[in-house]
């Protein structure tokens, strides 16, 4: 206990005696974890949009335009009868017809020319939530197409399916760029710690000669990596909450996508404790290459 | 004497001990005893390996060939891990071994001891001990540049007996002293080494064996030289 305390205060004073070294570390090691952290954050964002995009897949059942009323009727109970039917909305041929003047005014004169009503009847499906991914979508919806009675099945999984896709791809690249900057990292504070250590070769000389254990001499310095890496991660989470909050005011003002900023998260907290917590890690794992380093080679 | 035979009383022993650096033989086997309480002056020409041979005594360089034994452990198979309690046991004053120039004397002294986790009040008293017995007590809160250079011997030596070694290694202690000074620090020494502590002092300076008139053993070359020079 006495010995950690006293650890710890050397740490501390390593730190106060070098604050512009410090500082540069922290800064620049926060400006590395910075580029992580956007990347995580597009990635985790971009995730969020095709869940919410998944769960709210809306599936389209056209109906045979001379489909019987009874034979709708039919079908509909075999929809809500499905174990995978969230919820099967009809739509009528005229109600199709409304809700296409509502939606598109301008263009409902193309609909006069042709007399009898072009729209046919349809069944808007929502899948249950046990059934929302998209092979399940895809095999239900195959199953569907094959009902008599059934004309067409739509959904629009192909643009999920794309945006899926570019995430698998975000992926590899986050982890690619992930490991490259966080080598950066290490590397950076590996180097503040060895300008330390540098510094304070010849106390390292008399703390060995005058018994003390490898751990007692390291720990500090360990104590060190471990606090730039924290402090560095936290400051980039800082730059990253700030700069994330102006670019969702950013969006809101222009308002040209929607509601889109409201949908934008920033990382919860436990996974900002959890990046800070990577970040010390990064810290410790620098120093202790750098401590490794220095001692070789010495008694 | 049969020097194979691990004495009980040695408290240094080295048996057949070869050092090379670079082709060069720093040490070449080197076989001898200290006993305990014994006060022993390592003496030979620059380059002869005075410094090599107590360095190895602390675990600080590693034989070629040979054993060393202090008090009656194989140092030369000392884990890495098991050197900072040898050099708990063993005290040394060395050449390079200077003060920490932000530390207070008192602070400097107090090190061996805050390695261990010895709680501050031991601490103080172990301290003011040490400080007394080398007679530097009244300048514990300076900084070591404020020092003399016979009082920053001092306080090297009080840090290196603050621990209550069995063993006190010195390597050119009066190296930068002039002869008074140089007859002040030996005293000092033969103080500590009636107190029990076994003392032995590397120097190349001649003027310090008619101060010590003790057992001398001298190193030419790395050889050690028959001796002769028992005094009566
Ligand atoms: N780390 C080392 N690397 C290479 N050679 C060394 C090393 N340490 C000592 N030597 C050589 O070993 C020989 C013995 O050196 P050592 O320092 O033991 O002598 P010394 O008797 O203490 O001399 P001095 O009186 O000058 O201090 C010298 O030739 C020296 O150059
Ligand atoms: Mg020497």
């Amino acid at each position: 206990m006495r010995l950690l305390a006293y650890v710890c205060r050397e740490a501390w004073a390593n730190v106060r005696t070098n604050r512009t070294t410090t500082a540069v570390a922290i800064l620049t090691t926060a400006f590395t974890l910075a580029c992580v952290g956007i990347f995580l954050l597009v990635y985790v964002n971009l995730r969020n949009a095709t869940g919410w995009l998944q769960d709210d897949i809306k599936i389209m059942v056209y109906l045979d335009d001379q489909l019987p009323d009874e034979a709708a009727v039919q079908l509909e109970g075999k929809l809500r009868a499905d174990r995978m039917v969230a919820s099967a909305r009809f739509i009528s041929k005229a109600q199709a017809l409304g809700e296409f003047r509502t939606q598109f005014p301008a263009d409902s004169h193309l609909l006069e020319g042709l007399g009898e009503n072009p729209l046919p009847a349809s069944f808007v499906v929502t899948l249950a939530p046990t059934a929302r991914s998209p092979e399940s979508v895809k095999r239900w919806a195959e199953r569907v197409r094959t009902i008599a009675g059934v004309a067409k099945v739509d959904y629009s999984q192909e643009w999920i399916d794309a945006l899926a896709g570019t995430i698998r791809y975000l992926e590899l690249a986050a982890i690619g760029v992930g490991v490259l900057l966080s080598a950066a990292a290490v590397t950076i504070i590996g180097n503040t710690i060895r300008l330390t250590l540098f510094a304070r070769r010849e106390e390292i000389d008399i703390l060995r000669l005058i018994g003390a254990t490898r751990a007692f001499i390291r720990v500090p310095y360990l104590l060190e990596g471990a606090l730039l890496g924290a402090c560095g991660s936290a400051v980039s989470l800082l730059v990253l909450k700030i700069g994330f909050e102006w670019f969702r005011q950013q969006i809101q003002t222009t308002g040209r996508f929607g509601d889109l900023g409201s949908y934008l998260t920033f990382f919860p907290p436990s996974v900002c404790v959890a990046l800070v917590g990577i970040g010390m890690g990064l810290g410790i794992a620098g120093s202790f290459v750098s401590v490794r380093r220095f001692g070789e080679g010495r008694a | 004497m049969d020097a194979e035979r691990v004495s009980v009383d040695a408290m240094i022993q080295l048996i057949h001990v070869s050092k090379v650096y670079d082709r060069r033989a720093a040490l070449s086997d080197v076989t001898l005893d200290i006993e305990k309480g014994e006060f022993v002056l390592l003496m030979g020409p620059s380059g002869a390996g005075k410094s090599t041979l107590l360095r190895m005594l602390i675990g600080a360089e590693r034989p070629d060939q040979g054993q060393i034994f202090v008090q009656g452990k194989n140092v030369t198979k000392l884990r890495p891990s098991e050197v900072p309690y040898l050099r708990r046991r063993v005290g040394s004053v060395f050449q390079d071994f200077r003060l920490l120039p932000k530390k207070s004397v008192s602070e400097n002294v107090a090190l061996p001891l805050a390695v261990q986790g010895v709680s501050p009040a031991d601490i103080r008293r172990k301290v003011t001990e040490a400080l007394r017995a080398v007679g530097v007590e009244h300048k514990r809160d300076q900084l070591p540049h404020s020092l003399s250079a016979g009082e920053h011997q001092r306080v090297c030596i009080a840090r290196a007996i603050v621990n209550g070694p069995t063993v006190l290694l010195a390597d050119e202690p009066t190296g930068n002293l002039d002869p008074a000074l140089t007859g002040e620090i030996i005293e000092l020494f033969k103080l500590i080494n009636a107190r029990g502590t076994t003392v032995v002092v590397a120097t190349h300076d001649p003027h310090v064996m008619g101060l010590v008139n003790r057992r001398v053993i001298t190193l030419v070359g790395g050889v050690l030289a028959p001796d002769p020079q028992v005094p009566a």
